[in-house]
């Protein structure tokens, strides 16, 4: 069986790298420092293979043609996409696939009840454009991207994110390739509202207080309180992009999330942080 | 106006989802924008508010919202992106200019 060895939840915000000098020095330093960390922590378990899921930002799957979530299943990505690269400034930059496991995951997850569909070309925007650059500067680590709807109602709602978590760890552990070391990433939030009335506003209460739910590492509650409708009004057009975290959060069992940042980072135009869950400890409900 | 209230078969929404997969479309995008908005059919209302630069207008037309400071940064540009750029002012211009408008 393969092994999860690595799993996190982490902001994508463009203004990482596009604009990070605007915000307060000390902002600027607590999420450069905690984002290499975080980028050290996942080199250090030496995965053989990314997952990431993200939100799509409507930018692969059109209106009028949406799902859910769709598994990209090339053997080389590249990005940022062209018209994203000065907004994003991320130097052009490849990466692997990992086609054969991405066709397995595909198969797998379709036999669920999820609405998901792949595609063997993608745009990259900053969904993973930015957390590249600091978990992997040498896109050394093969990477298979889930594009997720996060945005464009009826969006999957927590509970089924965190079943699709759930899935996707049975197919790591049961389907892949034994002894492949996967890291998993749920990129996006937090409190943020593109184009919306929050758009120049970050809702730390909202932050602060997800954050500490995830550290209690009790799922139930998670998805008890942390309702589509409650992320809505922390920001209407991104902050449910945290149901990538959630997904992840399907595959750690009851771990409890380490903290490694957080700013509410008001001139990046969202609330920036980032997590692990550290899958060397032993969950105490395996 | 929220992410609810986005027309999904909205042309303007068609077309800002093409645009900014296809270079043939986003270079030149200003110099280009009549043609390119009779190609995706856009509705007059729809055009005007484009050649106004109106995002208010675009929002309540049912664009969806992830894709209005997008619109911006197509007349604007989008290097260097922060809260006092020329893209997120505009964007913040418009929004805020309209709701007095309606206050």
């Amino acid at each position: 069986m393969a092994e999860l060895v690595f799993v996190t939840g982490l902001s994508h915000a463009p203004g990482l790298t596009g604009w990070l000098d605007q915000a307060p020095p000390h902002e600027q330093k607590a999420l450069t420092d905690g984002f290499s960390e975080l980028g050290n922590l996942l080199r250090a378990s030496k995965p053989d293979l990314i997952i990431g899921l993200a939100n799509d930002h409507i930018l692969n799957m059109p209106l009028h043609d949406i799902h859910d979530f769709c598994v990209g299943t090339a053997g080389v990505w590249k990005g940022p996409a062209e018209w994203f690269r000065d907004w994003v400034n991320v130097a052009p930059y490849s990466v692997r696939g990992a086609p054969d496991a991405a066709q397995i995951l595909f198969q797998e997850l379709r036999k669920g009840n999820f609405d998901v569909t792949s595609k063997s070309e993608l745009l990259f925007d900053d969904n993973w454009s930015v957390p590249l650059k600091y978990l992997t500067p040498e896109y050394d680590i093969p990477l298979i991207p889930i594009h997720m709807n996060c945005v464009v109602p009826p969006v999957p709602d927590p509970k089924h994110c965190y079943t699709f978590g759930k899935a996707m760890k049975e197919i790591i552990q049961n389907k892949l390739p034994a002894n492949l070391r996967v890291a998993l990433m749920g990129t996006g939030g937090l409190s943020h509202d593109p184009g919306g009335p929050k758009y120049f506003d970050v809702n730390e209460e909202f932050d602060r207080w997800f954050l500490d739910l995830l550290k209690e590492g009790d799922p139930d509650k998670v998805l008890r309180e942390c309702t589509m409708d409650k992320m809505v009004a922390a920001g209407d057009g991104g902050t449910s992009e945290l149901i990538a975290w959630i997904a992840a959060m399907g595959t750690v069992d009851d771990r409890k999330a380490n903290i490694v940042c957080y700013e509410p980072a008001v001139e990046l135009r969202c609330g920036m942080g980032c997590v692990y869950w550290d899958m060397e400890t032993e969950s105490a409900n395996v | 106006m929220g992410v609810a209230d986005t027309k999904r078969d909205l042309a303007a929404n068609k077309m800002i989802y093409a645009v900014r997969r296809d270079p043939s479309l986003y270079q030149n995008f200003t110099q280009n924008l009549e043609s390119i908005m009779k190609n995706y059919g856009l509705s007059e209302a729809e055009r005007q508010a484009f050649r106004d630069l109106d995002i208010k207008r675009l929002s309540e037309l049912g664009v969806h919202p992830y894709f209005l400071p997008q619109v911006s940064r197509l007349f604007h540009g989008g290097t260097y992106n922060h809260n006092k750029s020329v893209a997120a002012q505009a964007y913040g211009d418009s929004m805020v200019k309209s709701k007095e408008d309606v206050d």
